[in-house]
């Protein structure tokens, strides 16, 4: 048995190590609407005001899952030609580790827990650390395992959502 | 208007109503430009298949994510809430996929005072497929 990919990369130390925090722009009604129809959700809290205030979140707010998206991806917004060959400059759940694009990354999985709404106008920032990390020998060569953990809180400093992202990352294929 | 579901009227092994997702092309596009995500394996055909080797392009995971949030909110009613929900990514979802949205009471408890129902959940493809398997925790209200 050789010495783990996890090992050689030596990115074990990463473990516990925290992002920035990022903040994001203000919420706008456009988004909200935006983001129902693209997931085809009816519901009229989404599209309607009035509705809004008499549905379960008492005004204009996002659908839940739009909170991991309330912050934008940062560094996403870069022009077409620094962006890499499959148009992304970043993704969120690959955690900021130096050589961290030697490896190709794939989510496996992710936990969410929410506590309040993301409201129209509202800011959301997002912190996060490395949580953990693991390896597995698959059918076609190792797998790493990076589990981060976010918290999301809005420009009150309340507490919006707590989220585990899991990402799998394995060896490039020469092309 | 939904009537309002309580706790007491839910029991374990009980399923919850399904709802029904087409996964379209246009609906990847709608969600990419919205949150501004310009991965191409969503969009990009020859890009997806032949540089990537997928079947087809396929819809951001995130999607289920979005799904999910709609199927167990919508149940839990405006007296309820959604508190957690985890995913975890199998199959693709790609265009043309009809997609079956559901869920399934697997533990109901009060705890502190509320009433907490954990789910099993699904969607399965057209092929009985569970793309993205999962587990929910719903807050319903008591009566």
């Amino acid at each position: 048995m050789g010495e783990s990919l996890l090992d050689k990369l030596g990115w074990k130390k990463y473990i516990g190590q925290q992002t920035a925090t990022y903040t994001g722009e203000k919420i706008q009604a456009r988004d909200i609407r935006r983001y129902a129809l693209a997931i085809d959700d009816p519901n009229p809290i989404y599209f309607d005001e009035a509705a809004a205030k008499r549905g379960r979140n008492g005004g204009l707010a996002a659908p839940p899952f739009y909170i991991t998206w309330a912050v934008g991806v940062p560094g996403s917004e870069k022009s077409v030609k620094e962006l890499g060959e499959d148009g992304l400059a970043t993704f969120v759940g690959v955690p900021e580790i130096p050589d961290v694009w030697t490896l190709g990354w794939m989510r496996g999985g992710e936990e969410i827990e929410f506590f309040k709404p993301v409201y129209v106008n509202d800011q959301v920032s997002v912190k996060g650390r490395i949580a953990e990390m693991s390896e597995k020998e698959g059918r076609m060569g190792p797998m790493v395992f990076v589990t981060s953990e976010f918290t999301y809180t809005n420009q009150a400093g309340e507490l919006l959502a707590k989220h585990r992202i899991t990402m799998i990352a394995t060896p490039r294929k020469e092309s | 208007m939904k009537e309002q579901i309580f706790f007491e009227d839910v029991a374990e092994g009980q399923e919850i109503p399904s709802i029904k997702k087409d996964v379209t092309t246009v609906n990847i596009l709608m969600y990419l430009s919205t949150v501004w995500l310009m991965d191409r394996i969503h969009f990009d055909y020859p890009f997806a298949t032949q540089r990537r080797g997928l079947p087809d392009v396929v819809a951001p995971g995130n999607m289920a994510g979005d799904y999910y949030c709609q199927l167990l909110s919508d149940w839990a009613g405006d007296k309820g809430r959604l508190r957690k929900l985890s995913i975890q990514f199998r199959n693709f979802m790609v265009p043309g996929n009809v997609l079956d949205c559901g869920g399934r009471i697997v533990k109901k408890c009060v705890e502190d005072g509320k009433g907490i129902v954990e789910l099993e959940i699904w969607l399965r493809n057209e092929n009985n497929v569970n793309c993205v398997p999962g587990k929910a925790v719903v807050e319903l209200p008591l009566k």
